[in-house]
């Protein structure tokens, strides 16, 4: 009994310090500003296929600079269909899609990422679409030339190919 | 990862192995298959040119089964942290596509026998042409569990449905 006092008692101040820490931004997390112009369209289509599993959806934005280092610029929740982010155009990013499973009847929990680097040309537009089904995931980058329906799909491009990236 | 996931990966592991030896190359775990417990072969043609599909195998492989995974489960009374990197090696000869995957657990997982470099083996698929417009695909996989990773090599071999495993499940 008083065991499991202690253990309940500990597992709230646990929670407690999750929580806090979570609102804090304590583990790193924080928004991306998106106050640029939107030049990307994100359309997500996320499903866990159970009623007792979910999927969460995000897109971290890194700046990428001439040494290919990388800086965090903050988190966009995909947790719409349809999102528009503003990337800066005309220098290399680097997005880190985040698909963050969970399963309640098992208790267990996993994320997987899928990066790519891209650098926006001005005036263009970029289509994504990610989805989730099935335990099967993609994300597919699409530019559109302004005036100019046609769209092209972008080749993936990885940090650790950024230094053949062209400048 | 779960703990059924866990119990099918350490079966097939002991079944494949036969309590002695893992195999140590790919050559080694295609005699081992046909004859584990835990493990069958699958063969499957599809509609594909054999270069179509081993083209999807060298692009699809590095992309979405290089990864270094964590997972948790946690119940009342046990917290777990599996943490496992999973190496894809993707050959291509002149009529033959081979597309290993293996896998080695960095943390959470007791290995049970020698491990060969990169990591266990998990799975092993070889494409090779019927005739130009069809390739057969044999398969050497779990029997249990690793559904979305089957699922997403099929996918890569037909065509249809092209995408990353969710290596989590």
């Amino acid at each position: 009994m008083v065991k499991d006092i202690a253990q309940t008692t500990a597992r709230c101040i646990g929670g407690s310090v999750l929580a806090v820490s979570l609102l804090t931004g304590c583990f790193g997390i924080r928004s991306y500003p998106n106050t640029l112009d939107k030049n990307l369209h994100v359309h997500t289509a996320a499903d866990a296929g159970s009623f007792f599993s979910s999927v969460r959806t995000a897109v971290d934005i890194h700046r990428v600079n001439a040494d290919c280092q990388t800086e965090y610029e903050g988190t966009v929740q995909l947790n719409t269909s349809t999102i528009d982010i503003g990337i800066p155009p005309d220098r290399w990013s680097r997005l880190v899609f985040v698909f963050a499973s969970s399963s309640f009847l098992a208790s267990t929990s996993g994320t997987i990422t899928y990066e790519t680097l891209m650098k926006p040309r001005a005036g263009h537009t970029y289509e994504v679409t990610v989805s989730y089904r099935d335990d099967i995931y993609n994300v597919s980058v699409y530019e559109t030339q302004p005036g100019n329906p046609a769209r092209r799909e972008l080749e993936r491009s990885t940090l650790t190919a950024c230094h053949a990236l062209p400048t | 990862m779960t703990r059924f996931h866990i119990f099918a990966l350490f079966l097939f592991t002991v079944m494949v192995s036969g309590c002695v030896s893992h195999p140590q190359t790919a050559e080694e775990f295609r005699k081992a298959v046909p004859g584990a417990f835990m493990a069958k072969v699958e063969t499957f043609e599809v509609n594909r040119p054999f270069s179509q599909v081993a083209n999807t195998f060298q692009k699809m492989a590095p992309q979405c089964l290089s990864k270094t995974i964590k997972t948790t489960s946690q119940t009342r009374q046990s917290y777990q942290v599996i943490v496992t990197t999973y190496t894809p090696t993707v050959l291509v000869s002149g009529n033959k596509a081979e597309l290993h995957v293996q896998q080695h657990h960095e943390q959470g997982v007791l290995n049970v026998s020698k491990e060969p470099r990169g990591g266990y083996y998990l799975m092993v698929a070889d494409a090779q042409p019927v005739n130009k417009e069809k390739t057969r695909v044999d398969l050497y996989r779990p029997s249990m569990g690793f559904d979305p990773m089957v699922k997403a090599i099929r996918g890569w071999a037909t065509g249809d449905n092209v995408g990353c495993p969710d290596l989590t499940k």
